[in-house]
């Protein structure tokens, strides 16, 4: 909330670097801002327009586990709270198509559909990129069945599952369930319409639908009127949906929140194939998950399979031996071989058991990934616009001494653009680079190892 | 010389470089690629050990 | 209200004209409330002269209806009915202000986070609890009082305590943006820890090389003072005034005022006496080994490494976060100083984090050091000339031949921080490390206002990310120090009539804000309790221990909360 209203900070959202030139002390910045098609400084926030918006598609920030509208709010308590337009998808910038609706709706008359980019300048002494990471792609590790098994989902999926905000309401179910819940209602609507179009024969023939059928069955309407074939088939469809509906319900009924959870380290980092590096934060955020998971559900098991467990923090050691001793977390050290599905949807694992030296095999309910963090997208950008360089990770090339400084003076970084860390040390990062900034606008600031 | 501070990227650790060069008293233009600012953090639900949220 | 009440009461009160404003917040609350009705229902509230609901009160319109309001029906008290204060509270209170109304005559009532949020599926109940939340916040607001800020001056100079990487990096960022500095250090020269290292992980710059640099830009200050030898001995005052007691190499105090205070005390490496046969010959500390490393005397071939030696043990639960680094590092130097050396460590979780220390791990296995895991429930055993490793998978015990053990031992607070810490009225944690403000949020800060920490001081670190935390250290100090003035609520602890000085509440106040002083009425000697305005956060433990009302928080007085409990038994 500070950073909204702070009058020492322009808050420049929906916006990208698009040129920096100068140097240390006068760096000269072209800012592009770009069209919200909502105006910033009117929209109250409301939601009036999205609640509206004909156009559904899935929510980015629920990383596609919940529904958004092509009018959005990134999330709930987002900075600025105005909403944004995807013209990508919007009704009204397709060619040929109409819409308009939200415009009718906002009463702060907040949408503006020729809004256009801006191009801001600015002078600025100094530069922090913090330009964050993004998660490894599951899906390059194909035996692990991410997103071909539907009940094997990622570590930041799950803290969307986990979350009183997120599309379960904090209750943790199967995907697979999770997706027979969501079918039942179009289901049902499928059924209704089936058996409500049989009325229309009944009424004509004044017979009951059964009745006929068995009729019809035994050859009575044969060869005459084309109606009793269509009804014929609109009963044998109705028939169909009633008893796939009871199979759906049934399912439905005998859901139980997700009890076996294990969750698999190290994906995509400390792997020679994709980063060798260890990510640092995904077994502290395994262990946090699996606390709450079972805060949650009293009756969960919840596995950790990992080669070390990477408690380095202050009080993580701690909360690791908590995790095992009020939260029954079973640590397993062992790099998993494969996942598999059986029946059910069910996952299964394949590790070693490197105390027994043996193969086994574990089904649970659900499997999650602790993927990778990886420079972002806009890190490789960022650094070209900069004209920094990265290093062999593809993170920021920095000085080890002072620790974030860049290869080009008055520019600096932190957070996990510098490499994997955790919220703390992001944080007092954050607080360094911003000491280091400080430094250059007061002419100061050479801090280099002179050797 | 500028007074002027660029923080780009609006997560956690923008933020907060933003925020103390602000109080600082020195201006600072914080660009953010998203709609909102927030980043990673925002999609956390708790964070260890005091399971408040960040923003 | 109760008629007595009504008699008593101060003609301000009784004339109070009152504003209530309801908040839609979109659908947050009009979602689940009828706002419409909680708005006619607040105009029939007792002294409520104007009521009004709106889509978003906080959204520039909402704020220009809450000013024309105060202006044009001369509201002398405002409510509103929405979210939380922690976030909209300066904002509402800025609204009043900007329209001539003294800020502290506002109140909110919380109907979105404990009210709408909160009962989703409970309609009709919710919109009862949202009556009494505004019938009780509107029965406070007649009894606020107008206050003002506290302001003080301060002083822009700063004090580090610990003259290591961390001390060093924060005295050396203040001073280049124009702060005075005073940096003590207790030993005779500045470096800490750094002066005992060989090289540093991951990278292998030598740990002399930084310390000389350092050394050299914190003398190159001209508005930096180092005192060595000196150690800090009082420290009274608040932020923005602090008064600090040091003495200096020949033994004089020396006072100094500054206005915040950077905490880098540092660590020091366990000695792990009786641990492992540890013996300071052949049975060595890492740090130990870094010296002979740093000397080029060593002589072994065969070497073992233990880690964990007293951490992550029941009375040291830490992990020290650095000695597997640190471990992995030097077997790497043994190999580069005697390639055909044998170094094997033996671990339980080999913590190399992020991205350049993982890669020391794959560098020296390709190097030939053996790694192994250890049964924490069996350890190894050092004997003469070989080490006992018990192999669970086996069920055998292997014995490794070697000429050196070198034990991986953790980093440990100073011994004398729980003294330091008394000294400045901070926390430290079960392992005698200073605690910060919040574990995730403010790990540089401390609860105390002004003072903030960096470096092993806090917790185990590297080389690397002391320094970052030094400098980090400093950027929080300059917070603080760039201000004109130190600006503080009004809602903080003020001493009645009643109080007779019994001190009941002194000891228990959590920021030290309160002390008794002697006063002189009709010829006699009384004690009264007296409050430290900057210190004093209003948390109201002293209110609600004085058994006589000697002492109240300002805008949570007995007659305001006494309102407030009647509206809120009015519904029973």
């Amino acid at each position: 909330m500070d950073v909204g209203r702070h009058p020492n900070i322009n808050l420049l959202a929906y916006s990208e670097v698009e040129k920096v030139e100068g140097q240390a002390g006068d760096f000269r910045v072209t800012v592009r801002k770009k069209p919200r098609y909502v105006d910033e400084s009117k929209c109250t926030g409301c939601g009036a327009c999205a609640e509206k918006c004909p156009t559904v598609t899935s929510d980015e920030y629920n990383l596609g586990l919940g529904k958004a509208k092509a009018i959005y709010k990134y999330f709930a308590q987002g900075i600025p709270s105005a909403y944004t337009i995807d013209a990508t998808i919007c009704r009204n910038f397709q060619p040929g198509k109409k819409c308009g609706i939200c415009q009718k709706v906002c009463q702060a008359g907040a949408i503006d559909y020729k809004q256009e980019a801006k191009i801001f300048e600015l002078s600025v002494g100094a530069i922090i990129a913090a330009t964050g990471y993004d998660l490894f792609d599951a899906r390059r590790i194909p035996e692990y069945g991410y997103g071909r098994i539907r009940n094997v989902i990622t570590a930041l999926e799950f803290e969307r599952f986990l979350s009183a905000s997120g599309p379960t309401h904090g209750h943790v179910y199967r995907v697979t369930d999770l997706a027979a819940q969501e079918a039942l209602p179009e289901m049902e609507k499928v059924c209704q319409k089936a058996v409500k179009g049989l009325e229309r024969y009944e009424k004509q023939f004044s017979m009951t639908s059964d009745e006929f059928y068995g009729r019809y069955e035994s050859g009575e309407f044969k060869g005459g009127n084309e109606e009793y074939d269509k009804w014929a088939a609109a009963v044998v469809a109705a028939r169909k949906a009633t008893a796939e509906l009871e199979v759906l319900q049934k399912k439905v009924e005998s859901i139980e929140s997700a009890h076996r959870l294990a969750f698999i380290q190290c994906v995509g980092s400390r792997d020679i194939r994709f980063n060798k590096y260890c990510s640092g934060f995904c077994c502290m955020h395994a262990i946090k998950e699996a606390i709450i998971a079972r805060e949650h559900d009293r009756d969960a098991q919840v596995y950790i399979f990992g080669m070390d467990i990477r408690a380095v923090g202050k009080g993580f050691e701690e909360y690791r031996n908590r995790g095992a001793k009020e939260a029954g977390v079973h640590y397993i050290r062992s790099r998993v071989a494969e996942i598999t599905e059986g029946k059910n949807h069910t996952p299964i694992i394949w590790y070693e058991d490197t105390k027994e030296r043996v193969v086994r095999q574990m089904p649970v309910d659900l499997v999650i990934l602790s993927t990778a963090c990886q420079p972002s997208a806009s890190t490789r950008r960022v650094a070209e616009l900069l004209g920094i360089e990265l290093n062999e990770f593809g993170f920021y090339k920095t000085a080890s001494y002072p620790p974030l400084d860049t290869t080009r003076p008055g520019i600096f970084i932190c957070g996990c653009a510098h490499s994997p860390m955790d919220i703390p040390e992001s944080v007092a990062q954050a607080s360094s680079a911003a000491a280091r900034a400080a430094q250059v606008l007061a002419g100061s600031g050479t801090m280099r190892l002179a050797s | 010389m500028n007074r002027d501070v660029l923080v780009i990227g609006g997560g956690i650790a923008g933020i907060q470089a933003s925020l103390d060069l602000a109080e600082m008293g020195i201006k600072v233009h914080l660009v953010e690629r998203l709609p909102s600012i927030g980043g990673r953090m925002a999609q956390l639900d708790k964070t260890f050990p005091t399971n408040d949220c960040a923003l | 209200m109760s008629e007595h009440t009504e008699k008593t009461m101060k003609p301000d009160v009784l004339e109070a004209r009152i504003g209530v404003f309801v908040c839609h917040c979109g659908s947050n609350i009009a979602g689940y409330l009828d706002c419409e009705a909680l708005t006619k229902y607040a105009a029939t509230l007792p002294r409520v002269v104007y009521a009004k609901n709106n889509l978003y009160t906080c959204s520039e319109a909402g704020i220009a209806e809450i000013k024309n309001a105060i202006e044009q029906r001369g509201l002398t008290r405002v409510v509103v009915a929405s979210c939380s204060p922690r976030t909209h509270m300066p904002l509402f209170k800025s609204a009043c202000a900007e329209a001539g109304l003294n800020p502290y005559l506002f109140e909110m009532a919380n109907i979105r986070d404990q009210c709408s949020w909160v009962h989703m599926q409970q309609r009709e109940g919710a919109q009862e609890k949202a009556m009494d939340l505004i019938r009780m916040a509107v029965a406070k607001a007649a009894f606020l009082e107008p206050q003002q800020d506290i302001e003080s001056s301060l002083v822009r100079k700063a004090l580090v305590i610990g003259g290591g990487v961390a001390g060093m990096s924060a005295a050396i960022a203040m001073a280049d943006v124009g702060i005075d500095v005073v940096l003590v250090e207790k030993e005779a020269e500045l470096g800490g820890l750094l002066r005992r290292i060989n090289r540093l992980a991951p990278k292998g710059e030598k740990a002399e090389d930084l310390v000389r640099d350092l050394v050299q830009l914190v003398l190159s200050k001209e508005n930096l003072k180092t005192m060595l030898e000196s150690e800090v001995t009082g420290v009274g005052g608040v932020i923005g005034n602090y008064e600090v007691s040091i003495r200096n190499g020949n033994g004089l105090e020396i006072q100094e005022m500054v206005g915040s205070i950077v905490v880098a005390t540092g660590a020091v490496p366990l000695q792990p006496h009786g641990l492992f046969g540890y013996n300071g010959q052949n049975v060595i500390t890492q740090i130990e080994l870094e010296e002979k490393l740093r000397s080029g005397e060593l002589n072994a071939r065969n070497v073992v490494m233990i880690q964990c030696v007293g951490a992550r043990s029941p009375e040291r639960t830490y992990c020290s976060r650095v000695c597997c680094l640190t471990a992995v590092k030097n077997a790497l130097y043994i190999k580069e100083m005697h390639p055909d050396a044998h170094v094997h460590i033996l671990y339980r979780d080999i913590q190399m984090y992020g991205a350049e220390n993982e890669k020391l791990l794959w560098d020296a296995r390709g190097r030939g050091v053996r790694f192994d895991v250890y049964d924490v429930g069996r350890p190894p055993v050092v004997k003469e000339g070989a080490v006992e490793l018990y192999r669970p998978l086996m069920g055998e015990v292997e014995e490794i031949p070697c000429d050196l053990v070198i034990l991986s031992t953790p980093l440990v607070a100073p011994e004398n921080t729980p003294a330091l810490a008394n000294l400045m009225r901070i926390s430290i944690d079960q392992n005698n490390f200073f605690l910060e403000a919040h574990a995730k949020l403010r790990p540089l800060d401390f609860a105390t206002d002004g003072i903030f920490l960096c470096g092993t001081a806090r917790y185990p670190a590297t080389v690397c990310e002391a320094q970052a935390q030094g400098l980090g250290a400093a950027s929080r100090a300059e917070t603080v120090l760039f201000k004109e003035k130190l600006v503080a609520s009004a809602l903080i602890s003020q001493v009645t009539d009643l109080c007779d000085g019994c001190g009941y509440c002194v000891d228990l106040c959590p920021y030290n804000a309160l002390s008794l002083e002697e006063y002189e009425r009709d010829g006699h000697i009384y004690k009264r309790n007296k409050v430290d305005k900057m210190l004093c956060k209003g948390c109201g433990v002293c209110a609600a221990t004085c058994p006589k009302g000697g002492v109240v928080v300002c805008g949570f007085t007995r007659n305001q909360l006494q309102a407030q409990v009647d509206a809120a038994l009015e519904a029973m």
